[in-house]
């Protein structure tokens, strides 16, 4: 569904990305992992089209995507999900929910994207009418994915919904984004927590220096001793989570 | 008593003509990250729009103010879109091109009035349209103008509220206000939008200028003194908030009108200066300003 072949780009002069190729499959969950500045947002950047690729090609449902407008990335379908602090503050939380169905001008479809959202997360059903600004971090994070949710879209890409969450918290986002799956949505999971995203999906690619150094199923890679070291911080994953998620 | 009342309807009906204007530099300042210094020619060519709207068809004045808000918010969304775009492709702020965007205002400012020159000429041309009867309220009557200023005033600042808290393309516009970024991720059409911001506000101008060409002649050097005092007004209110803009506008309009009235009309232009400076001496980012934002 999503082909990335080759992709080289940056900020300015300082060229970040070199050569990163990675396909994600319909109703497929893929993660991508990486430390801190390895390129992995960036890369998100340019399958979004908030930056444009200097080469390679990015391909959504068989037609090329890079260099494209954001906004017309998202009507074909392929939502970013931002991190939660990037909700708007002042603007209630259904609000916010709604400027994610900005696509969608039907009543009907942005009434039923709500609904829906509000079955996945009944607690912003409650906050409805609250500014983001007041939600916990927790929340925000629900409240970007629901936005994501909005437009209906074929694919959605998560930018780290992990971070600066608590354990707890972090475990009740990711059995919500599991469910949101389970209903048929493909996802590319942009994550930094390599236990949790890797438990998660089906397939892993790790990114260094803007490139793919280790890619494979996920059963796989929490088994390989290299990525384990590297990013996994020495103790194996706990595989009976799986199970509950 | 009824003096005083006098001054401050008169106040408050020359305030909501700044807050007109300021509604507009902090509609742009909040969606571009620039500040606007042709909006007062902005203003200027909508009285004359106006004026040449009401010169040909003689349609009433409800008319020839939406006629010249269209129009007027049109050249804004050209001006927009064949200049500034260019400048603010670097982005606003204090960035290199946030500094060359007040440099092209300027510009575009003198480019208006010399436009206008060329097509109206000097002169201050009369604008004889009649609002009516003088309107008697209690004890004091009151020239109609003023009380449909403030009427034609609320219904604009009305319609602008429930465009940006009702409607999908107003959240679209607060959301491009609030980080453009997100926003292209949300599905926005950003440059798109920034138009319809700066039309807008282009449109708003226009009104302030159409609904004050009945009371003062109409001509090409009328922008400047307003833009200063929207200017003072949206500082004031906290530069980029609307209802600061508001607020600042009728604090500008009733502080002018009282001081002319009790202390002197010729030093009429310094009262707002004043106004300014108390507020920002207690409130430094303005009466509803946050101060974290930086932008030039």
């Amino acid at each position: 569904m999503l082909k990335t072949i080759d992709v080289v780009g940056g900020y300015g002069k300082v060229q970040i990305l070199n050569g990163v190729t990675l396909e994600v499959a319909r109703g497929q969950i893929v993660a991508l992992l990486g430390g801190n500045g390895t390129g992995k947002s960036t890369m998100l950047k340019a399958i979004s089209g908030l930056i444009k690729p200097w080469n390679g090609s990015i391909e959504f449902e068989g037609e090329r995507i890079d260099g494209m407008r954001p906004d017309r990335i998202v009507r074909r379908g392929l939502v970013q999900v931002t991190q939660g602090k990037e909700a708007y503050p002042g603007m209630t939380v259904e609000e916010n929910l709604l400027l994610g169905a900005h696509v969608r001008t039907e009543r009907a479809v942005r009434a039923r994207g709500l609904e829906r959202v509000y079955a996945y997360f009944p607690i912003l059903k409650e906050r409805r009418r609250q500014l983001s600004g007041i939600l916990s971090g927790g929340q925000l994070q629900m409240l970007c994915v629901g936005r994501g949710l909005m437009s209906e879209p074929k694919m959605m890409l998560l930018d780290e919904p992990s971070a600066a969450l608590a354990p707890q918290v972090v475990f009740d986002i990711f059995r919500a984004i599991a469910r949101i799956c389970r209903d048929g949505m493909t996802l590319l999971l942009v994550e930094q927590n390599v236990r949790m995203a890797l438990l998660l999906a089906q397939y892993g690619y790790v990114i260094k220096d803007g490139v793919i150094h280790i890619e494979g199923p996920s059963e796989q890679m929490i088994n390989d001793d290299a990525v384990r070291l590297s990013y996994l911080g020495g103790t194996v994953a706990d595989r009976e989570r799986k199970l509950s998620l | 008593m009824s003096y005083f009342f006098d001054l401050v309807v008169v106040g408050l009906s020359l305030g909501m003509v700044y807050a007109l204007v300021a509604i507009g530099i902090s509609l742009i300042y909040a969606g571009l990250d620039v500040v606007h210094f042709a909006h007062g020619e902005i203003y200027m060519l909508g009285a004359f729009i106006g004026l040449v709207i009401f010169n040909k068809f003689h349609l009433p004045l409800p008319l020839v103010l939406v006629g010249s808000m269209v129009l007027t918010g049109l050249v804004g969304v050209f001006i927009e879109r064949v200049f500034y775009r260019r400048v603010l492709k670097g982005g606003g702020g204090y960035t290199v091109a946030g500094m060359a965007m007040v440099i092209c205002g300027f510009g575009m400012s003198i480019v208006l009035q010399n436009v206008a020159f060329l097509i109206w000429g000097p002169r201050a041309l009369p604008f004889p349209v009649s609002y009516g009867m003088p309107v008697e309220l209690g004890s004091i009557t009151l020239p109609a103008s003023y009380v449909w200023i403030v009427i034609a005033a609320l219904v604009l600042m009305a319609g602008l509220h429930l465009f940006l808290k009702k409607t999908r393309l107003g959240l679209a516009v607060r959301a491009v206000a609030g980080n453009k970024e997100i926003a292209s991720l949300m599905g926005i059409n950003v440059p798109l939008t920034i138009s319809v911001i700066f039309g807008i506000a282009c449109a708003l101008g226009a009104a302030a200028g159409v609904l004050v060409g009945p009371i003062n002649y109409v001509q090409v050097q009328m922008g400047i003194g307003v833009l200063i005092k929207a200017f003072a007004a949206a500082v004031i209110g906290g530069f980029g908030s609307l209802p600061g803009a508001v607020l600042g506008g009728l604090m500008v309009g009733v502080t002018e009108s009282l001081g002319a009235g009790y202390l002197s009309g010729s030093y009429k232009d310094i009262y707002a200066f004043f106004l300014l400076i108390a507020v920002l001496m207690v409130r430094p980012a303005g009466m509803f300003g946050v101060i974290a934002k930086v932008k030039a």
